[in-house]
């Protein structure tokens, strides 16, 4: 019956806000509209509403596909020095990494639908009702282990806020070893998700088992680097204690595995143009051009500056200090990884084609429609979401010397 | 040409039947839409099992269906074939690049032939035009020009190579495909199940061919256009958001004829035979010429044979 | 590329991968039981074991069919000789040849385009209506492709075995072989170049707007 009590705790946190709240609200839901609006488009006329074709059979929203699953796996960044370190100021927060990366497997499994000429079948790929085809097809690997990723961080999530609500301690096996399990997990849905591109041996741009180390360090760097904006924007809307060093330390984390990509990257580059056989066109489309082809090449080198930039930023102790530079750092690796996964990664794979037609893709006006509504349905997760976490987790301003507190939470039962 | 051997167990696995019926009535309660003849249909068509997981009763009634479907579409007795495999038969094509002139004749044979979506526009081959003299460049796919419009081919100094479905060995798109939508028969033709593919593209990111086509939105055919004569892994008319590709014309070369492509070669550089036959043609074009497949380093291993007949 | 035949054909199948290992076994399991119920049968070396099934244990619903017999391929008629000119007969009955290479006043639509020959290289010098092989032996027209042999020897057995030239019909049954003359004119045989079909739209503008509708636009025949 507990537990009826903390969905009605939820639901009422969930409904009944401030105007400010409502306001927010309203806004996220025009913008979710809008994406239902394109979606209609797609639905009614087929994908040729957006800008994919043959040659270039994935666009946009397989890029922000692999984009987001290196957020959700960014909880992990979170996990390793709060619950295998037990560091304190972490510790605090690792909840709500979580919670992002619930919002962000949402918004994975809604941008794959999207893509989907039929999503009215999705259900072929599942066990038992469907016929996957296991363990060949990546996607189907993907799917599976997507899926339990967002079970697995729903049952933490869910478990870690009823205990705080009923005021009793967690299980301390169960908690620890979803926990601890969810690191590995982390890592393993963006293995495969980099192994949906780089086992293909038609497209020799992903054909490079480098790609699998790249995607985990972009991934984790593009995670927490949302993190600590998030968290600066909650600490001021919700008005909850988030220790600046807990960000200090994200941000440093952060440089340390930009500069593993950062190095990834860099032999990626030159063992593609020193060597320059036939598959380097792939590259020399991203970065130069080919035949007056161009349309990436300012992006390319925009994500590249964009990155190490941040990286000095972020690396410099007494520039990280700055809250704005260290803000300034986030922003920057966010959008360079955003650059480097989202558009560096799928497009320059697939031109030119198989056949050699270069085809360039610019996403159409239905696509970014339903990229911003499936975004707007991200951050209204998110929102709803951290309205129940935040009570139960910050109840009171956070005491320096108070070990106990996680162990143990307190009950906060308000009036419901 | 149905035959269905009633002696083959029906493995329908009844747990999902069930949850599919379920589930079906559930979406039917959900949405309100009423138990009318025409939604009974649509629940048909959406539950519909996996070609390979069909009893023989199923099939009859797809089959049924899908043939009352396809003639009322085009105006035409359509007959819809699940014509089987041959024993001892591997199917094997023959390219003769010597002789290619680059008409594009087969192109459009082929539209014809496999009902493929006039607007827009879907070609299973694509003929590439490569300069002969070309000699201090590399010759590579990116140097083929597809668009090529002179008055006459050969136009002088090109050659040219048709590129479609190499019906692989070690088929990547089969890898791919995360629900086994696509498939290798066993006489070597990789087929799809327009019905069970959900058009997630991944087989067209892993074919090396460019061979697979994805329908962008409803494919178009004029109704008097329509090929009557039809398989069902084959031409049959697809539907939006799903994939096709080549099948060899496999409801020709189930009955024993030749590809549209092979009879629509002018300068009869096309060959299709068996090659588990020592004495088909494409035995003897292997045996006797020198022959190549298309990017032979991703050990695909085509059945699609370029040879040189000079 | 050889080599690699003959991996083909050795390893029919035979792909390494992990996954097909453990059909294998399935495989193995009912190939087991089906010998078991059938008495096993004798085995030919040029029948492959069954394709490895998946996870689908009633593969396809529909039995193999056992290979129909082949048939002799028929030759296809060579194209009609216009009436005016045939049967030759009715001009040059009795009338004694001329074997001089010469400006002919009749036929001066015959362009001769064909290494050194002159016409009764080929056309039997008393009996019009005939050609020659090399020893003056006749041949009917309906046979000329023994003609080409003089000297296109080397053509025949790709030309036979289906290579060599074009066949309709059936991969297996009957089919109809196009004799030389058919695609090659005699007097010229060098193929004539041909107007190309369109090429394919590009990609690069298809839109829903730019789509035709068909109803409208009759898909344009050849």
């Amino acid at each position: 019956m507990d537990f009826l009590k903390f969905i009605r705790f939820s639901v009422k946190q969930i409904v009944f806000g401030s105007s400010t709240y409502y306001m927010w609200l309203a806004i996220l839901l025009a913008f979710v509209l809008v994406g239902v609006s394109g979606y209609q488009q797609q639905l009614a006329h087929g994908h040729i509403v957006s800008n994919m074709r043959d040659p270039v059979p994935w666009g946009m929203f397989i890029g922000t596909y692999a984009f987001l699953v290196g957020v959700a796996a960014a909880a992990m960044a979170l996990a390793v020095p709060g619950y295998v370190y037990h560091w304190k100021p972490i510790k605090e927060i690792v909840v709500l990494g979580e919670i992002i990366a619930i919002c962000a497997v949402v918004m994975c499994i809604l941008f794959v639908m999207a893509d989907l000429g039929r999503p009215e079948r999705f259900w072929h790929l599942l066990p038992v009702v469907g016929t996957p085809n296991l363990p060949t097809s990546m996607i189907g690997m993907n799917v599976m282990i997507l899926n339990g990723y967002l079970v697995l961080n729903i049952v933490i999530v869910t478990y870690f806020l009823y205990c705080a609500f009923v005021g009793k301690p967690y299980n301390k096996f169960i908690f620890m070893s979803l926990m601890l399990f969810s690191i590995p997990a982390a890592i393993s849905i963006h293995t495969t998700t980099a192994f949906i591109f780089n086992v293909l041996p038609s497209r020799p741009y992903w054909n490079s088992a480098i790609l699998v180390p790249r995607f985990i360090a972009s991934a984790l760097c593009a995670g927490p680097a949302l993190m600590v904006i998030a968290f600066q924007i909650l600490r001021k809307t919700a008005n909850i204690n988030i220790r600046e060093e807990a960000l200090q330390k994200i941000a440093e984390m952060i440089s340390i595995v930009l500069f593993v990509n950062l190095l990834l990257f860099f032999a990626e580059v030159i063992t593609e143009f020193r060597s320059a056989t036939a598959h380097t066109v792939h590259m020399q489309y991203y970065f130069r051009g080919i035949e007056g082809h161009v349309s990436l090449v300012s992006w390319a080198w925009t994500g590249a500056l964009f990155n190490i930039i941040a990286f000095f930023l972020l690396l410099t102790p007494h520039l990280r200090q700055n809250t704005f530079l260290m803000n300034l750092g986030c922003v920057l690796v966010f959008v360079g990884v955003f650059i480097e996964k989202g558009i560096g990664l799928v497009l320059p794979g697939f031109t030119p084609g198989t056949l050699g037609e270069v085809y360039e893709y610019v996403p159409s006006l239905a696509e970014v429609m339903i990229g911003i509504g499936i975004a707007a349905v991200g951050i209204l997760l998110f929102t709803v979401l951290s309205r129940v976490a935040i009570p139960l987790t910050f109840s009171e301003p956070y005491e320096s010397g108070d070990d106990t507190r996680f162990e143990n939470p307190r009950a906060v039962i308000r009036e419901i | 040409m149905k035959k269905i051997d009633k002696n083959t167990t029906a493995c329908a696995s009844h747990s999902r039947r069930k949850f599919l019926k379920a589930a079906g009535a559930g979406a039917a309660a959900l949405t309100g839409v009423p138990a009318a003849a025409n939604a009974k249909i649509d629940f048909e068509a959406l539950f519909q099992k996996h070609f390979r997981e069909l009893s023989p009763e199923e099939l009859d009634r797809l089959i049924e269906r899908l043939e009352k479907k396809y003639s009322k579409r085009s105006g035409k007795e359509v007959k819809l074939g699940v014509t089987g495999p041959m024993d001892d038969v591997l199917f094997g094509y023959g390219l003769d690049v010597s002789r290619c002139i680059g008409c594009r004749r087969c192109v459009y044979a082929c539209v014809e032939e496999n009902n493929q979506s006039r607007s827009p526009e879907i070609h299973w081959i694509r003929v590439l035009e490569f300069e002969r003299t070309d000699v201090l460049r590399r010759i590579d796919f990116e140097d083929g020009n597809p668009f090529y419009d002179h008055e006459k081919v050969p136009a002088e100094g090109k050659f040219y190579l048709p590129v479609a479905c190499q019906q692989c060995e070690n088929p990547e798109c089969v890898k791919a495909c995360p629900t086994q939508a696509t498939w290798q028969e066993p006489d070597g033709i990789i087929v799809m199940d327009y019905d069970w593919c959900i058009g997630c593209r991944y087989c067209m990111a892993a074919c090396p061919y460019g061979a697979r086509h994805f329908n962008w939105t409803e494919p178009q055919i004029p109704a008097e256009e329509i090929n009557p004569n039809m398989h069902i892994l084959g031409n049959r008319p697809r539907e939006h958001g799903v994939v096709e590709k080549c099948t060899w014309c496999i409801q020709r070369t189930r009955q024993g004829r030749y590809t549209a492509c092979v009879e629509a070669c002018p300068v009869g550089a096309r060959k299709f035979g068996n090659l588990l036959d020592p004495d088909s043609e494409i035995r003897y074009l292997m045996e006797n010429k020198r022959t190549f497949v298309l990017k032979a380093e991703l050990d695909t291993r085509p059945k699609f044979f370029y040879f040189y007949g000079d | 590329m050889i080599g690699y035949s003959y991996k083909f054909w050795g390893k029919r199948r035979g792909s390494g991968s992990w996954r097909a290992r453990g059909k294998t076994l399935a495989v193995a399991i009912v190939a087991v039981s089906l010998l078991g119920s059938s008495g096993g049968e004798p085995s030919d070396e040029r029948i492959f074991p069954a394709p490895e099934l998946g996870k689908f244990r009633n593969p396809r619903p529909y039995p193999s069919r056992p290979l129909p017999p082949d048939e002799e391929a028929r030759l296809l008629d060579p194209p009609p000789i216009d009436d005016e000119y045939f049967p030759c007969d009715d001009c040059h009955e009795g009338e004694p040849a001329d074997p001089r290479e010469r400006e002919l006043e009749e036929h001066d639509n015959i362009k001769i385009s064909h290494g050194d020959l002159w016409c009764l290289d080929c056309h039997q010098d008393d009996q019009r209506d005939l050609l020659h092989l090399s020893d003056h032996s006749p041949v009917q027209m309906a046979e000329s492709w023994r003609v080409c042999t003089r000297c296109h020897a080397k053509r025949i057995p790709d030309w036979r075995a289906g290579v060599h030239g074009k066949r309709v019909g059936n991969w297996i049954g009957a089919k109809e072989y196009f004799t030389c003359v058919v695609c090659h004119d005699p007097h010229a045989p060098l193929f004539k170049p041909l107007t190309p079909k369109p090429p394919p739209q590009p990609v690069k503008g298809l839109k829903l707007r730019t789509l035709i509708r068909l109803e409208e636009v009759p898909y344009e025949e050849d």
